[in-house]
């Protein structure tokens, strides 16, 4: 495409002569004889160079150089002016034209200007290009970046985790909808508004920050389970992780990420309750032989008692009695196990002291033990005090394996063998007591450790409920706890049992 | 002297109701707490009947029915099952270990499920011995 030019002057003669040069040279040439006109042809025509006059009727050149810088189309201006005319010149220039040459205007003069323009116009015509490219570049970026934070925002809004972001000094930053159903706080409340102190338990930040050192390192926390109070006070089951987030070591915020445990929670105990009412229907065949055996001790103690009323016979009525008295006895016993066993009991943590508890076990056997020459004897560790725990748990408990070892002594039953059950407390660290029930009795072979905890095995025939170490094991469970053993047959038994506990808290004293 | 009869149970509760059920109706008791103190008894001196219970340490009374009830010289002591087992596992017990190279056994004169009252213990004696 030929460049366009665009002549501009009064004397029409000049003119054609010049146009006429200059369409020899290739350029496509365009004449108006005065300003007004020039700008016509200008906007309709956009030329690339504009050659005016300095000096017409009307719009002089300046004016149209002026006038002509407005537009936005672009065009180089090449002002004619006559001799002696410097200043105007000089101004044309600070207008922003790209040269003046003088008149009368001389073919090499104005080759050179024409040149000079031409190469102006590239720059220029480059420039633009450079910008527009800049620009739309500039607005594509922008649009992805938009997107992509579009898709954050919704990856965060969707998400089934609870996603609470804080900025450097803990403000939250982030709160999204999962988190909003897990906390209870609407995000309106939450949002530059809570820091995340606000939202989790001393506790936790205390876990939170204990890592922080670590996470220089990692930068991120492994998840664990925990509880975080919503609005409403009500503990909420959670899977929590934490991540501090650093930029060139520099800490710039955190995120933590909450899933809710409820359901799962629920579930848990629903399958736990369940398999547990499993145990108990099992179990019921199994309670049968248990129960008519109570059923007819009853009727033995009764009819021991008839006698002893129509013979008149003390004794008989004494041991019918007794008779009696033991199968009450052994119905509460089963009763209570099984109810204990199938029911959901709240642990109960209540000041005491666990070597007391102990202490009052072995005491409470002591005197039935030494019948059969079996030694009850407790062995307790001074460092344990008064702790936070259920107290009538571990009372169950330690009443139950003392009372399995002086079986386990009594069904051994070797002439001359002395026998034993101790009972050791021990404090461990972490908050963990440990309890060992231990004898020198019968007993237990393999096949006897591998059903010990299963329901309705029993080995002491018709003594036994059949549930003691279910029971005992749920509650160990219960309270937190561990329970193991280790047993021989013909040497004897040891239970190990770890508890956890709670300090006391000390009220403070006004 | 009544006639004698031996009680084996594990149960020192059971024992004392089937001797007091025993004394009451003219019988003469004789006490063992499981199966192998049972079979010594049996063999130094027989009894007239024996009440035998079938759950036990030591050798249970399914092992000292099959015992008694294939010895020439004792199969024909009468045995009273007193036991909190139903009769059905009981008898089957038997069958199974008749099927795994025992000698069939007849089965018990009479077969009582815990719980039992004594008068019902006492008939059950009774039309036994005559």
């Amino acid at each position: 495409m030929p460049t366009k030019l665009l002549l501009i002057d009064d004397e029409q003669t000049s003119t054609s002569l010049l146009a006429l040069s200059l369409k020899s040279d290739g350029y496509e040439v365009l004449t108006a004889d005065n300003g007004r006109q020039g700008l016509e042809i200008f906007d309709r025509e956009g030329p690339d160079i504009v050659i005016t006059d300095i000096r017409m009727p009307g719009m002089d050149g300046i004016e149209v150089l002026q006038k002509i810088k407005e537009r936005p189309h672009y065009a180089e201006v090449i002002i004619v002016t006559g001799h002696g005319d410097i200043d105007n010149a000089i101004d044309s220039l600070k207008y922003g034209a790209s040269d003046f040459i003088n008149k009368p205007v001389r073919a090499d003069t104005l080759s050179v200007a024409l040149k000079r323009a031409q190469n102006k116009l590239d720059i220029q015509r480059k420039l633009d290009d450079y910008t527009k490219n800049l620009e739309q570049e500039v607005e594509t970026v922008t649009h992805e970046l938009r997107m992509q934070s579009k898709f954050m925002e919704k990856l965060i809004k969707t998400s089934e985790e609870g996603i609470v972001a804080t900025d450097r000094i803990f403000t939250v930053v982030i709160y999204n909808p999962a988190a909003e159903h897990i906390l209870g706080y609407p995000a309106e409340e939450v949002l530059y508004r809570k820091k995340a102190k606000d939202l989790f338990s001393l506790d936790l930040m205390r876990q939170y920050q204990a890592k922080r050192h670590d996470d220089q390192r990692r930068k991120k926390l492994e998840h664990f389970e925990t509880h975080v109070r919503n609005r409403d006070g009500e503990m909420v089951p959670v899977r929590f992780t934490g991540v501090f987030l650093y930029e060139k070591g520099r800490i710039m915020g955190s995120v933590a990420f909450l899933q809710d445990l409820t359901e799962i929670k629920r579930l848990e105990k629903e399958v736990l309750m369940s398999e547990r009412l499993a145990t108990v229907g099992q179990t019921v065949a199994g309670m049968a032989h248990g129960v008519k055996n109570i059923l007819h001790g009853f009727k033995g103690g009764s009819y021991l008692m008839e006698v002893g009323f129509k013979n008149n016979d003390t004794e008989k009525l004494k041991s019918g009695w007794q008779m009696i008295q033991k199968n009450i006895a052994h119905t509460s016993d089963l009763v209570m196990d099984l109810l204990t066993y199938s029911k959901d009991r709240d642990v109960a943590y209540v000041p005491c002291d666990p070597n007391d508890i102990a202490a009052e076990v072995c005491e409470a056997f002591a005197d039935s033990a030494s019948e059969h020459n079996i030694r009850v004897r407790a062995t307790l560790d001074p460092a344990i005090g008064s702790v936070a725990m259920d107290k009538t748990s571990i009372h169950t408990v330690l009443m139950n394996l003392v009372s399995n070892a002086i079986d386990a002594c009594i069904f051994d039953d070797v002439p001359g063998k002395s026998y034993a059950v101790t009972v050791n407390t021990h404090l461990k660290k972490d908050h963990v007591i440990r309890f060992e029930v231990a004898d020198n009795g019968t007993g237990m072979d393999k096949k006897v450790q591998d059903k010990m905890f299963t329901s309705f095995f029993s080995t002491k025939g018709h003594k036994g409920t059949g549930l003691g170490l279910l029971v005992t094991r749920k509650l160990i469970e219960d309270h937190g706890g561990s329970i193991a053993v280790f047993s021989e047959a013909g040497k004897g038994t040891t239970f190990i049992i770890e508890l956890p506990f709670e300090e006391l808290i000390k009220e403070a004293h006004t | 002297m009544g006639k004698k009869v031996l009680v084996v149970d594990d149960d020192p509760d059971v024992r004392l109701f089937s001797q007091a059920v025993l004394e009451e109706n003219g019988f003469t008791p004789v006490m063992a707490k499981n199966g192998e103190e049972g079979e010594e008894m049996i063999r130094k001196d027989p009894p007239e009947l024996i009440i035998l219970d079938v759950l036990m340490p030591r050798e249970s009374g399914i092992r000292l029915y099959r015992n008694i009830k294939t010895n020439k010289k004792f199969k024909n002591i009468p045995i009273v099952i007193l036991s909190g087992i139903a009769e059905k596992s009981f008898l089957r017990s038997q069958k199974v270990l008749t099927e795994f190279g025992g000698d069939p056994v007849p089965d018990p004169e009479a077969y009582l499920e815990k719980p039992v009252d004594g008068e019902e213990l006492a008939d059950t004696i009774k039309k036994i011995l005559g």
